[in-house]
């Protein structure tokens, strides 16, 4: 997204690019599917809104305020605008250059900054790390502690932004990645050979839904290599502004899965799956352009590969479940895919699925959103459970760690019965053990 | 600029939630969907109640501003946006439907409420309002009485004007109006409501709508027809319309929008074909029935070269695909997309989309047009790229010429996207000086002191200032 002219009063490096500003034709059909415009009724807090600061300060009508930098970060990237967009303008991409911005004209407090520096650079870039780092979360459930406090109501006097956090976490066990076979056989007759991008909000907090999706690719007839050396796909850099660091694991995971010899690469998270897809942009005059277009032609996400493949019906058993479905932004608005996932719900018997309203908007998760916009994560919680609610059905489906926390820790809350499956986790019930 | 205390006093009368001021704000209430057009509010105010109305506009005559009334901003000819500074009064938080009248067919709102959720509204009653302006899932109803908005549907079903019955409202010196009402019939006194009716903001503040609503068709068909000659369409669309067939769509596309589209979608359109006609009927089954199979016969007569009838829903939506996807299509080719619309008596329709190839060529300009057929009303759209001042000023050297051939044939230079900015000297041209003489004194009349929406349909006495023109344009 780099290019032509008037840069204005960005900073140069990683300045949103004037040409995709320019594109927006101010139509307004993006105000109707907007989230936090839904709330605010403000047109700066709406995807044309926000494109038109980008562009007052591309033409130097606007100096870069602290107020653009908290559209870009008021905005969730959903990403539900570039669907409604009839210009193709995507102003969640526009936003994530905003948020690097951001960094260079109001930098966070130094305390803020470091952490903010530890997480991004040094915690997530390395899987080890981040394993280790939640040991003591693990013992903390372990240990009684999280009952307690939910139970005691102990959460009730830490801070907002503590109790969300604790609110948010399920049971965890221990990590997938040091424990995930390199290479998966495939059963049955053999269809192809594929890689499993395994992600990291995956691999520590979901590692029962990602051992079902390697169970469910091998039953399916393909044999899976996961490499263990796989790197965060560079997601949570890019939602923070951080497009050095998200450059540097891209190119490590560019490299990695393009030497794993597989003809599709497959991920069961729908934000690293969007993030891989946007290698080619990212990485954009710093890899071959050859090898970029190699590498995102290879990425599926489980249910798009599934649904392409075509599922294997004979051994399916009926699963007498009704479900509703919840669309990932980064699956439906991300990658435009909303017609795979039904498509495989479609083919498990006994499965009926039972629409919600508005199943395409965000659940208010949006990344890091959830811990620092409390008040308008909640209120797009509530209004996505409602929905569910209303559909009556005994199931809730989705396709992303994300929305998987932030769903379950609502339903939690107001104490409704509904598990959330991820999609393969539905799948993986109608598959004989 | 407005003084802190006037801020202060606007923040007491309307809610401190309900007035921006701050420039991030400003900025961005200074557009519509018109491109090129551009102002800056000093302050703009958003009142959930008719009496925050009332109040804001008391705060207006006490400071001697501007005011300009906005609805969801979608406009396409600049209408809504605030050319002279002053107050952009936005109505998006008048937002509640009042009442669906199942005994008398209307339904009352607010002028904020969106289109669509009146038509939602409806249609959980088993009712329907028909009129569907590309914009409907945003635009307001409000904004839809003040620019008479047309649609897909309007060849049957008629355009907003045809719905409307009774408004209410409030002029710049306070005055509180109501017009019309729930009566099929009435004919007491002028008709208010007429007048203010694609006033475009610039008579009254309509802060509450009452409308018509009809019960809806039973069934539906989908026919696509495909011609190597635009003129074989032209004479298609003649031909249903003199069988006395009346199709709910009937829509075309010409050459460079079927290629936009494939573009775009690779969806196997036939890239040669030099026009598309969509076609739905729709009504009682029988009737339905009956007009399909007419408009087969008509299709088949003029040798049309390609004829698809849907058999299924899942059918009908792949043919309405293409018209459907028409705009996004045309809108990606280039960053500035000027969509206009000219419209004339539909016999004419061949020979306007003569006119325009002939002036395609002559200014050497990008347009693909599609448009409503059964109307006359076509939406040449010109791609283009604001940066480059000799393409623009080509473009409007193209529409302007373009508008000359619409005015000859006995057309209008706005089919139902209103005059606002961009198409003051075009309706010149129309009226002439007696007719805008005419108008000028019902403005005058409703807002003697020219303070509500100044700068809009008529050229004189604006102040535009604050108006940006690219491309040197006289808009």
């Amino acid at each position: 997204m780099s290019e032509s002219s008037p840069m204005g009063n960005f900073h140069p490096v990683d300045a949103p690019g004037y040409e995709s500003i320019l594109q927006c034709m101010r139509c307004g059909f993006c105000l109707a599917v907007c989230p936090t415009y839904a709330l605010t009724n403000r047109e700066r807090s709406s995807p044309r809104g926000r494109a038109a600061l980008a562009r007052a300060v591309a033409e130097g009508k606007l100096e870069f305020t602290p107020a653009v930098g908290e559209e870009a970060f008021f905005c969730l990237d959903c990403k539900a605008c570039s669907t409604a967009c009839p210009s193709g303008v995507r102003v969640g991409t526009i936003m994530e250059f905003c948020r690097s911005q951001e960094q260079v004209f109001h930098p966070p407090s130094l305390p803020a900054g470091m952490l903010r520096d530890f997480i991004l650079k040094r915690m997530l870039p390395s899987p080890a790390l981040m394993e280790t780092s939640l040991l003591p979360l693990r013992l903390y459930q372990r240990l009684g502690i999280q009952w307690a406090v939910r139970h005691l109501g102990v959460n009730k006097f830490l801070p907002d932004v503590l109790a969300k956090l604790e609110g948010l976490l399920p049971p965890l066990s221990r990590p997938l990645r040091p424990d995930i076979p390199p290479l998966t056989p495939a059963l049955g007759k053999k269809r192809g050979r594929v890689a499993f991008f395994l992600g990291c909000a995956m691999s520590l907090v979901f590692p029962e839904v990602s051992r079902q999706t390697v169970r469910v690719l091998s039953r399916q007839g393909f044999e899976v290599v996961t490499p263990r050396d796989v790197k965060c796909c560079g997601a949570p850099h890019l939602a923070e502004g951080d497009r050095e660091s998200a450059r540097r694991l891209a190119s490590i995971n560019l490299d990695l899965f393009l030497g794993s010899d597989a003809d599709v690469i497959v991920t069961d998270c729908a934000g690293c799956g969007c993030a891989l897809k946007e290698y080619e942009e990212l990485l954009d005059g710093r890899a071959e352009r050859e090898r970029l277009g190699r590498f995102r032609a290879k990425i599926r996400d489980i249910s798009e590969f599934l649904a392409e493949a075509g599922i294997r019906t004979e051994e399916l058993r009926p699963v007498p479940l009704s479900v509703t479905y919840h669309e990932p932004c980064h699956l439906v608005h991300g990658q435009g895919l909303s017609g795979p996932p039904r498509q495989v719900i479609g083919k498990i018997p006994g499965v009926e699925l039972r629409e919600m309203k508005e199943s395409n908007w965000c659940c208010g998760m949006a990344g890091s959103y959830a811990l620092k916009e409390l008040e308008t994560s909640r209120k797009l919680l509530e209004r996505k459970l409602a929905h569910v609610k209303a559909t009556g059905a005994a199931a809730l489906v989705t396709a992303n760690p994300g929305c998987h926390l932030q769903l379950a820790a609502g339903l939690r809350e107001l104490q409704m019965e509904q598990p959330v499956l991820h999609i393969v986790e539905l799948l993986g019930r109608s598959l004989p053990a | 600029m407005l003084t802190k205390a006037v801020i202060d006093h606007l923040r007491a009368k309307v809610g401190a939630e309900n007035v921006y001021h701050e420039r991030e704000d400003l900025l961005v209430y200074g557009y519509d969907a018109t491109p090129e057009i551009e102002g800056l509010p000093d302050v703009a105010v958003f009142p959930d109640s008719v009496e925050g109305v009332k109040a804001a506009l008391s705060v207006c005559r006490d400071e001697r501003m501007i005011v300009t009334p906005r609805g969801a901003a979608t406009g396409l000819s600049g209408g809504s946006t605030p050319i002279a500074g002053g107050m952009v009064l936005g109505l998006t938080r008048m937002n509640r439907i009042l009442e669906i009248d199942e005994e008398n067919l209307t339904a009352t709102a607010q002028s904020g409420v969106i289109t669509v959720d009146l038509f939602n509204a409806a249609a959980a009653l088993g009712l329907f309002y028909p009129p569907d302006p590309g914009s409907q899932n945003v635009s307001t109803l409000g904004g839809n009485v003040a620019e008479n908005a047309g649609g897909l549907r309007g060849f049957k079903y008629g355009v907003t004007r045809n719905y409307v019955m009774a408004l209410k409202g409030l002029l710049y010196d306070g005055t509180e109006f109501q017009t019309g009402g729930k009566c099929v019939k009435d004919v007491a006194g002028y008709s208010l409501r007429d007048l203010l009716v694609g006033s475009e903001g610039t008579l009254g503040i309509i802060t509450e709508v009452t409308v018509r609503l009809i019960t809806p068709p039973q069934d539906k068909r989908t026919l696509l027809a495909y011609f190597r000659d635009i003129r074989t369409a032209g004479e298609a669309v003649s031909r249903i319309i003199a069988a006395r067939i009346i199709p709910a769509t009937l829509e075309i596309m010409d050459r460079m929008t079927i290629n936009c589209v494939e573009d775009y979608m690779k969806i196997g359109l036939p890239r040669e074909m030099a026009a598309l006609l969509l076609i739905e009927v729709d009504g009682h089954p029988a009737m339905v029935a009956e007009e399909a199979e007419g408009v087969r016969r008509i299709l088949e007569e003029v040798r049309a070269d390609e004829i698809h009838q849907a058999g299924n829903a899942a059918e009908a939506a792949r043919l309405t695909a293409a018209r459907r996807t028409a705009l996004s299509a045309v809108a990606r080719v280039s960053p500035t997309t000027i969509l206009e619309d000219a419209t004339v008596p539909r016999s004419r329709l061949a020979e306007t989309f003569g006119e325009i190839e002939r002036l395609k060529e002559k200014y050497q300009v990008q347009v693909a047009t599609f448009g409503h057929a059964g109307d006359g009303n076509l939406h040449p759209t010109a791609l283009a790229d604001e940066r480059n001042p000799r393409e623009i000023k080509n473009v409007h050297a193209f529409f302007a010429e373009l508008y000359e051939k619409v005015l000859s044939l006995g057309g209008t230079v706005s089919g139902e996207h209103g005059i606002g900015i961009a198409k003051k000297s075009y309706l010149l041209r129309q009226f002439g000086e007696g007719g805008m003489g005419v108008m000028r004194r019902i403005k005058d009349a409703f807002d003697p002191g020219g303070r509500l929406n100044p700068g809009k349909i008529f050229i004189d006495r604006a102040s535009t200032s604050a108006v940006r023109m690219r491309g040197g344009q006289d808009v």
